[in-house]
């Protein structure tokens, strides 16, 4: 199997304000986010990384996505350093949260042509990659209407269609189908199957165990910035469910869920 | 530079598209026009006497037979008061409006002695008293015993109206337009940067390919643009109001006065102040976590700026190397454009430290861009 994605000891810290301090009920000033964070992805695989509220998984995925930087440790996807060759690779990936917002004011149109454009694609190849995923989602229906108009669903169908608009190898899904209703959720995460089977690598994480179960070839559990487990869902799956074998992981790590 | 470029059609897409942001940049314009022009058509009415009004007078010792007093007849309305004394006494309490008392040796010759006084009371609290000394003293004036007359019927101001002109528009016109090009920046720049970090979509940006610096120059030009578009207007509405405004003090069209070159320099300036201040209030903006804030963060900035507008107007003949100043510089250019004497050299060091301060300005902003703590400091 080719490595796609070699995380190195990832560690990211962030300063705690007094308020902050308070509310954490701790003297130290400083938050481990993520602690010496290691894994491997493989080329073709949908890699999940399951962990409750606060683990870490969402500042792990901004640190693979050069939005932020580690404190110590790298990463490499495709053999770039998120680091040193943050250029390289930023072309290599998408990336899908719900922080990165698009601008209300533009119609979907407007904005797939300016990401792409950004990415430095083709007018043509514009055209075409924009008619090809737009027909997939059903986005031709709303174009031409604004950002701001549009429903939640069509929103992440948006989002989604832009954060892939190069055509990125290596797709980063960070909660993808969080707040949708049932109908859009799966509309998604058929695409995320559809992606696999095009040979793409989807990093994926969430809290949600059937989305894990569903889609995912391994899983990574972060428990408080560590990564606690690693392995085939497969293995994880054997003795028990998933959300079993979590909970168990859970408390041998953590202590008791209070 | 074809991510500036894209980033630049974005910036003109989000605003040429909305019709508000686009009615922002030719509001202030047709508020200013309106306003001042409103102004000065007032403020003339004002101090314009009515032309039929007859002032109520007393008057003592007039000349009999003479051409003053027929004059003064066709001015005066002549009140009959008991003595001199009652008749000051109503004028202060503003029932008449002038006492004149006229020596009684008027018309007589006075060589060698003291030169008659004609004393005229009036009321300066009230309009039509005031008014009225004015008009009897230059009636007065014209009817002095002359042993030589000054500057009749001849203006004796050597100054053209030229002169005139660039004295007054180099004293308003620097202030004027570091506060209108501000105020124009002020509407862009944190909606623009702080708004775009704010709702999130300049991570969005962010994690595509684009240099930091390309996006950092791609913004700032695009916002100099608009602010250059909203001050232009501004200072469009000002001058269409200025022969309304400035009534009376100059004939004419003011603005012929000045030289294509003289246009042409002073669009260089705007453009280069529009920079500086653009890429201050970019940074502020780049700083801030919300528009609120880069707003109240970019006002005691403002004041700066409009201060640099206000010292240019004292400074008469400045040393070389005040030019060198940024936005001081442009302030004394702008000045002495204004005022016919610029210097080309002192102009170009003006023009020179403004770009080279928005320079140093953008690559700091590119910086700010890279900087994780200040893009996602919430």
């Amino acid at each position: 199997m080719e490595e796609i994605l070699k995380v190195e000891n990832l560690t990211k810290t962030f300063k705690l304000s007094k308020k902050q301090q308070k509310l954490e009920r701790t003297q130290t000033k400083v938050k481990v986010a993520v602690d010496k964070l290691s894994f491997t992805a493989y080329k073709g695989e949908i890699f999940g990384l399951l962990g409750p509220n606060g683990a870490g998984k969402t500042t792990t995925l901004r640190m693979l996505a050069t939005l932020i930087k580690p404190d110590s440790g790298d990463a490499f996807i495709d053999g770039k350093s998120i680091i040193t060759q943050e250029d390289e690779v930023r072309r290599k990936i998408g990336f899908l949260t719900s922080e990165l917002k698009l601008e209300d004011f533009f119609t979907p149109n407007y904005l797939f042509n300016f990401f792409g454009e950004l990415y430095g694609m083709e007018k043509s190849a514009i055209v075409e990659r924009r008619k090809q995923l737009f027909e997939r989602f059903g986005i031709d229906r709303f174009a031409e209407v604004k950002f701001s108009s549009l429903s939640t669903g069509m929103k992440q169908k948006v989002s989604l269609v832009v954060s892939i608009v190069h055509d990125p190898e290596f797709i980063i899904f960070d909660e993808p189908t969080n707040g949708l209703d049932v109908l859009t959720a799966k509309v998604v995460t058929d695409f995320l199957t559809e992606l696999k089977n095009d040979g793409k690598t989807i990093i994926l994480s969430t809290h949600i165990f059937s989305l894990i179960e569903k889609l995912c070839d391994r899983v990574g559990i972060i428990i408080n910035g560590k990564l606690a487990k690693i392995d085939t869902l497969e293995n994880l799956t054997k003795q028990s469910s998933l959300e079993d074998t979590f909970f168990g992981i859970y408390k041998e790590v953590a202590g008791d869920i209070l | 530079m074809r991510n500036v470029i894209t980033v630049l059609k974005k910036e003109f897409a989000r605003f040429f598209k909305d019709r508000r942001m686009v009615m922002s940049i030719f509001l202030p314009g047709i508020m200013i026009f309106l306003v001042y022009t409103i102004m000065g058509t007032v403020m003339a009415e004002v101090n314009k006497p009515d032309e039929n009004y007859k002032y109520t007078t007393y008057v003592e010792n007039i000349p009999q037979d003479s051409a003053l007093a027929a004059v003064l007849n066709a001015t005066l309305d002549f009140k009959e008061y008991e003595s001199a004394d009652k008749a000051k006494q109503a004028v202060a309490d503003g029932e008449l409006d002038l006492a004149i008392i006229f020596p009684v040796n008027f018309n007589e010759s006075t060589d060698g002695e003291a030169v008659p006084n004609v004393s005229v009371y009036y009321n300066l609290a009230n309009d039509n008293s005031s008014n009225g000394f004015t008009v009897v003293s230059s009636i007065l004036e014209e009817f002095k015993r002359p042993s030589f007359t000054v500057n009749n019927g001849e203006n004796g101001n050597l100054a053209e109206d030229r002169a005139t002109v660039g004295k007054i528009l180099s004293m308003i016109m620097p202030m004027l337009m570091f506060s209108l090009l501000a105020s124009g920046c002020i509407a862009f720049a944190p909606e623009s940067i702080a708004g775009e970090k704010e709702r999130g979509t300049l991570s969005t940006v962010l994690i595509t390919p684009i240099k930091r610096w390309q996006l950092a120059f791609g913004k700032i030009i695009s916002l100099a643009c608009f602010a250059t578009l909203s001050g232009l207007s501004s200072f469009i509405g000002l001058i269409l109001s200025l022969p309304k405004f400035m009534n009376g003090i100059v004939s004419g069209d003011t603005m012929m006065y000045y030289s294509v070159g003289d246009y042409f320099m002073l669009f260089a300036l705007i453009i280069s102040v529009v920079l500086v201040i653009i890429s201050a209030f970019s940074i502020v903006s780049a700083f801030a976590k919300t528009v609120k804030e880069a707003n109240s963060l970019i006002a005691p900035l403002m004041i700066v700026i409009i201060l640099m507008g206000v010292f240019s107007m004292f400074t008469a003949t400045p040393a070389l190397g005040l030019y060198a100043i940024p936005l001081l510089g442009s302030g004394l250019a702008f000045s002495s454009i204004m005022t016919f004497t610029v210097s080309p050299l002192g102009f170009a060091l003006s023009i020179i430290s403004n770009l080279a301060v928005a320079a140093v300005l953008i690559v700091l902003l590119s910086f700010m861009f890279k900087s994780e703590r200040i893009m996602f400091n919430r």
